[in-house]
């Protein structure tokens, strides 16, 4: 049986799985609707998934930092200025939090794995916690 | 014939252990968290290709956990086995499926698998919060393991001569 269908049908099978998945990937990355709300924001920060700190993030925001200590001795220094959040320094090998830069919107979260960091941006109208898990509610 | 499949699977072992040193020394180009190249992919496919399943499952847990040892912490392990393991039987289905024809299609889906296995992980540690990501991990990990996947076509064909004796 499985010699019937042949490799070729396979082929193109799998080809166009993969054709799919990349189109709906693009579209998923070009058009975030919903994700990218006009206006203030508030910034949630996560680790290992439950909601630690929320500050609110106004354009008159001093310039402020302050340290995140992981439960495995690493350690995220965050800052805030006007209106973004982001990692300043990390004491992990890949510093990608830290490239990452500073967020004003909420299209994409600053993460840190080795530290189970995440800094998620919501809209300042929606209440604290709501954005826990908002994509996989949505979706 | 065995001492020279030791020696063989040794020497492949070294080579991914040397391709991923060096693309780890390379810095990132995206601040994505899981995007890169995956150039030690290439063993993996090569040996599917021309040995065995568990051959390549030997030389790949070989390298997770020498790198782990080498260059890794505790957690990159985690990642790094979930994502290995999971693209090893995926692509060991569909190299089956293709009948070995194809080859670049397969790395395409050993590359998305890898990054789908991380992602869990990723998933499950950050409860969610790296949903955002996903479209990146797919259409990254398409792209490189079709690249790995070319790379290991035009590999075995020099290597197959050698390789048969």
């Amino acid at each position: 049986m499985k010699q019937h269908l042949g490799y070729k049908r396979a082929t193109a099978l799998i080809a166009a799985l993969l054709i799919i998945l990349c189109a709906v990937s693009l579209l998923w990355i070009l058009y975030p609707e919903g994700r990218n709300h006009p206006g203030q924001y508030a910034a949630d920060i996560f680790q290992n998934g439950t909601l630690i700190m929320s500050i609110p993030l106004t354009e008159d925001n001093a310039s402020e930092s302050f340290l995140v200590e992981g439960e495995n001795g690493c350690v995220n220094e965050i800052s805030i200025r006007s209106g973004s959040i982001g990692v300043i320094s990390a004491d992990c090998p890949d510093q990608l939090c830290v490239r990452q830069g500073f967020i004003r919107d909420s299209r994409l979260p600053v993460v840190c794995l080795p530290n189970r960091l995440v800094i998620q941006l919501r809209p300042l109208s929606d209440t604290a916690g709501d954005n826990a898990l908002p994509d996989a509610v949505a979706y | 014939m065995f001492v020279r499949k030791i020696s063989l699977l040794a020497l492949f072992t070294t080579l991914s252990l040397a391709v991923y040193a060096i693309e780890s020394a390379v810095p990132p180009l995206v601040p994505i968290p899981g995007l890169k190249l995956g150039l030690a992919n290439i063993v993996t496919l090569v040996l599917l290709r021309h040995f065995t399943a568990r051959d390549a499952l030997l030389v790949l847990s070989a390298r997770i956990l020498l790198c782990a040892l080498l260059f890794g912490q505790a957690l990159s392990l985690l990642y790094s086995l979930a994502g290995g393991l999971f693209s090893l039987l995926v692509m060991a289905l569909v190299i089956k499926l293709l009948r070995e024809h194809m080859l670049f299609l397969t790395g395409a889906m050993g590359g998305l698998s890898h990054n789908m296995g991380q992602f869990l992980i990723a998933w499950i540690l950050t409860a969610g919060g790296v949903l955002p990501y996903l479209p990146f991990l797919v259409l990254s990990g398409i792209l490189t393991g079709l690249f790995t996947g070319l790379c290991a076509g035009f590999l075995g064909k020099y290597l197959s001569s050698f390789l048969k004796k």
